[in-house]
């Protein structure tokens, strides 16, 4: 007994087993069904952005005018909104998200409606399944990220498959408890008249239960919607993106424009469902014109998506589409922008993904991602590089030297070594994202010097750390965090970077650009471009306190671009 | 050959129902078996035969198992043991399929608070069981439409059932049941769901139903007068047992037992009669305020030739008959002057013995007073000739716990 308390159960190993087997045996359904899923959602939304934004906002609002029962609030806020998202140029991102919460939607009500018609008619499906059910909605959904990278890699299906999963149990729940719900008398009426159980469903408890199970598919759609953000960790393109990359650069501006672009889409979609789920106020009988009508709206809108995505793959896609991966670091964000510049210079279709750290090595490892110019070698991701580096190919530093990882101060504390480290600053290291590899660097730091051994390591994010410096510099307070170079801050405040005699930050490091196998032979031209990508590091840092000053990243990088003509010309050889 | 068969019918609710049963066979009580057992014996032991074309009622109090039982013949609830036989077919064998096409064809139900379909129309409900069992669209409209009309509710086809009223709706349900043509209707205390008035009209109408289309009819109820009024025979159910089954005229005269006995008596035993039992309302004229016209209007109204005429503080003042309250108004008169103020009074506690003499001389009802000789009520003929009866075949029981509801 004393022996099981000691020894920690290996939950963990087990789950990553199962996942691994997972993974490997279903190796050809998950890559179907990513095939099918991206197929159908680049689609989809290659359709939804043919129509004209301007067009499109006429006919959403049009519709709001009609769901709505012609009333004005609903009809304005639907025109405003719409109007506002499209004037701060996040139509597309709009878009994006909204093919992935009506995928999600879809598929949670396609599996839960039938889930919840087996749970109300068995009592033994009900005991199970609603255990289940609590784990679904309590399990943070962050977790769903994880298994969702390791089946379908990054991009939009993962998104869609961990939305469904935190989606889906009020769907399930509501059509449980609407069926339920149906008075016993009206059952025994069905039955007494010798109504199959099938009759009894379709003629009576489904129609019954609608109301409850709209009210299910609303909270489904809703949930949906949240998940949507948080899977942009992984690559889900969208509005969330947006508020992501706002939140690890702490740029207040732009998070509250895409949380606000979200909150008007969560608005819509909720009432246009609520409205869906009206009790006709006039209980008249649809007419048969009246059906003909809906029939032929819906059908006419199936096919203009269907149409979209038939098109939009025949004509659109001549051109080949690279997809980069990077990590919102302000390094990143410059060298990335301007590599996807260039490369669409020449005719490409570019994706930027922003993605985590380590599940950026993972898509280029596993081929989802073409290339990415972020590798930091050989210290920060010496991890990731060891447990890749078969699956990658190296195409050489894109930054040599200059790049280092280390623990920074403000200059007026009086410390210049991490041996010097006492109480300063609450004994606290500020850190950026925990899968960071400046913070890995920095565990092993605080573990090394005995003189950190009672000091904190507080992760964050990249944004979080900077806004935290900037106050503590402001107030002349002390701070400590994990600095690296090429970064804006060292040219914008007074900072040092502490000594290391035990090293254990690393040395000098490079940037390295990896890409996957088999560029060379797919995408000669870009392979070539990625290989010859370099650079120095006033280029980058140049450019990065540009746009730490308000410029657009895009923008920034052609400047930069305007300006070297040269490099950029020698890149393309 | 009788139509409905049934042997030995025995439901039992919950685990341990062994154990239950052997108590049931003791005579233990409902509430004393679920506490030991935590089984509920819903129905134990019924036997009875219904005759074709005959209205059957099963009678009993709330929780007797008249509802269990009435589901058990169309197995809406399984037996736990005993059979059903419907024109000598043992229903408590059938698969699902057969039992199916006896509901779809032989036997069906009509429910307490009407079981419409709140989401489909009157029409819609009404073609319910013959849409189920696959009929065609046009001939199934039809026949609906005939059922419809035949209870007079056909111009409300295409309305929702929560717009119609209580009694409309259960003729709705009705409709449903007869547009199937069934051989056998089930009703479950079908009436007991509608105010007084509308529920004696729906007895008359499913009577006058009954010489048409001569249906054997299986009547739940627990009102003793409605039994009374529409069953060709009666079963009286208590504790989920049969206690005795018969004519109404029967069970009046020859009560098996004790708790049928009670049961039909219209009067509690245990209650030594005053008039404040068998006063009815008065109808009064209050004649401060009132003249001529309003007591003559008032007179109309409750179809009576005389009202009682009262002060504000529903004092008694004497009696007012047509002629005396024409009178007044032809020669402009108060009321006041022209009452009778001989009128018969009695005190609210006066024993019924002592009532009869009273009122076998008074023209007059005899008019109830409290003891601030505030009118509370009359007693009118009819009501003692009741009373009579009863205390005629009552024994002399004490005049201890004498209550009275003031």
């Amino acid at each position: 007994m004393l022996n099981f308390l000691q020894q920690p159960i290996p939950v963990s190993d087990w789950v990553t087993n199962a996942t691994d087997w997972l993974t490997n045996t279903f190796a050809g359904l998950f890559s179907v069904l990513q095939t099918i899923g991206q197929f159908v959602m680049e689609g989809m939304t290659n359709g939804l952005l043919l129509v004209p934004p301007l067009l499109m906002l006429l006919i959403v609002t049009a519709v709001a005018y009609f769901i709505s029962g012609k009333k004005w609030g609903l009809t304005a806020f639907t025109f405003i909104g719409l109007l506002f998202i499209y004037n701060q140029g996040l139509w597309t991102a709009l878009m994006n998200t909204v093919t992935l919460v009506i995928i999600s939607s879809l598929v949670s009500i396609i599996i839960g409606v039938p889930l919840g018609i087996l749970m109300a008619k068995s009592e033994k499906a009900q005991s199970i399944i609603t255990p289940v059910l609590d784990f679904m909605q309590t399990m943070p959904g962050f977790v769903y990220l994880i298994p969702a990278v390791a089946f379908f890699g990054i991009g939009m299906v993962p998104g869609v498959f961990a939305s469904v999963i935190f989606a889906l149990p009020p769907t399930v729940r509501m059509t449980n408890l609407g069926i339920r719900q149906v008075p016993t008398e009206l059952v025994e009426a069905s039955d007494s008249f010798g109504g199959t159980g099938k009759q009894k469903l379709f003629k009576l408890e489904l129609p019954l239960a609608k109301s409850t199970i709209f009210a299910g598919i609303n909270q489904t759609i809703m949930l949906a919607l949240s998940m949507v953000v948080i899977a942009s960790m992984i690559g889900a393109p969208g509005l969330g993106q947006g508020v992501l990359s706002a939140v690890q650069r702490s740029q207040v501006g732009s998070g509250f424009v895409n949380g606000l672009a979200l909150v008007v889409l969560a608005i819509i979609m909720d009432r246009f469902t609520q409205n869906m789920n009206r009790p006709k106020s006039n209980k008249e009988p649809k007419t048969a014109k009246q059906k003909k009508v809906i029939t032929g709206a819906i059908i006419a809108a199936i096919v203009v998506l269907v149409g979209g995505t038939v098109i939009s793959s025949m004509l659109g896609d001549k051109k080949e589409t690279v997809n980069l991966a990077y990590v919102e670091w302000d390094t990143e964000v410059a060298s990335t922008t301007v590599v996807s510049e260039v490369l669409r210079d020449m005719g490409y279709e570019v994706n930027m993904t922003p993605l985590d750290n380590a599940i950026m090595w993972e898509a280029v490892a596993n081929g989802e991602a073409d290339g990415m110019v972020a590798a930091w070698l050989p210290g920060t991701h010496g991890t990731q590089y060891e447990k890749f580096k078969d699956k990658v190919e190296n195409l050489g530093p894109n930054l040599e030297g200059g790049a280092r990882l280390g623990i920074v101060v403000p200059s007026y504390m009086d410390v210049d070594s991490i041996e010097d480290l006492s109480d300063q600053a609450n004994k606290t290291i500020v850190g950026i994202e925990p899968g960071a590899g400046v913070v890995s660097a920095a565990e092993k730091t605080v573990e090394e010097y005995p003189n950190l051994s009672d000091w904190n390591l507080m992760t964050s994010s990249g944004g979080a750390m900077t806004t935290e410096l900037a106050n503590a510099v402001k107030n002349e307070k002390e701070i400590v965090i994990t600095g690296w170079s090429p970064h804006w801050m060292f040219s914008r405040y007074d900072l040092k970077y502490l000594e290391d005699p035990k090293g254990t930050m690393g040395g000098e490091e490079s940037i390295h650009t990896m890409v996957r196998q088999g560029l060379k032979d797919d995408m000669p031209e870009v392979y070539n471009v990625l290989d010859n990508f370099s650079w120095e590091l006033e280029d980058i840092e140049g450019m990065m306190l540009e746009i730490e000053n308000g410029t657009d990243p895009v923008q920034a990088a052609r400047d930069w671009m305007d300006a070297h003509e040269e490099i950029v010309n020698s890149w393309k050889q | 050959m009788s139509k409905v068969r049934v042997e030995h019918l025995t439901k039992v609710f919950g685990k341990k129902s062994q154990q239950a049963l052997a108590m049931v066979k003791e005579n233990k009580s409902k509430n004393e078996i679920v506490e030991k057992t935590g089984a509920t014996v819903g129905v134990y032991d019924a036997s009875f035969e219904v005759n074709e074309g005959e209205i059957f009622v099963i009678m009993g109090l709330s929780g007797s198992g008249k509802s269990t039982l009435i589901r058990l013949l169309n197995r809406l609830i399984e037996p736990s043991s005993g059979n059903i036989y419907i024109d000598g077919e043992d229903v408590s064998k059938m698969t699902k399929e057969q039992l199916r096409e006896v509901r779809r064809h032989k036997i069906n139900m009509v429910f307490q608070n009407f079981g419409l379909f709140p989401q489909r129309t009157i029409l819609e409900n009404t073609e319910y069981g013959l849409e189920v069992r696959g009929v065609a669209k046009e001939e199934r409209r039809q026949r609906a439409e005939q059922a419809l009309d035949n209870s007079g509710l056909l111009s409300f086809k295409d309305q929702y059932p929560n717009q119609l009223s209580g009694g409309m709706q259960q003729r709705v349900g009705l409709a449903r049941a007869l547009a199937n043509d069934p051989e056998i209707l089930l009703m479950d205390e079908a009436f007991s769901a509608l105010d007084p008035l509308i529920r004696r009209e729906m007895q008359d109408e499913l009577l006058e139903l009954q010489q048409r289309v001569q249906k054997t009819i299986i009547f739940i109820t627990h009102d003793l007068n409605e039994a009374l009024r529409i069953g060709d025979r009666i079963a009286l159910m208590k504790d989920g047992q049969i206690m005795q089954i018969g004519t109404g005229e029967e069970i009046l005269t020859n009560p098996a037992n004790d708790f049928v006995r009670e049961f039909v008596e219209d009067v509690d035993r245990s209650k030594v009669l005053t008039a404040e039992n068998i006063m009815v309302p008065a109808l009064t004229t209050n004649i401060e305020i009132d003249g001529p016209n309003v007591a003559l209007q008032r007179m109309r109204k409750e179809e009576v030739s005389m009202l009682l005429a009262v002060d504000r503080k529903r004092q008694l003042k004497g009696s007012l008959t047509a002629e005396s309250a024409r009178e007044a108004r032809k020669n402009e008169l108060s009321l006041k002057e022209v009452i009778d103020k001989n009128v018969q009074k009695v005190h609210k506690d006066t024993l019924v013995s002592e009532i009869f003499n009273l009122i076998y001389d008074s023209p007059t009802p005899l008019a109830v007073v409290d003891d601030n000789d505030r009118l509370m009520g009359v007693v009118i003929r009819g009501t003692v000739i009741g009373a009579l009866t009863d205390i005629e075949s009552k024994d002399e029981t004490t005049h201890e716990g004498v209550t009275t509801n003031a």
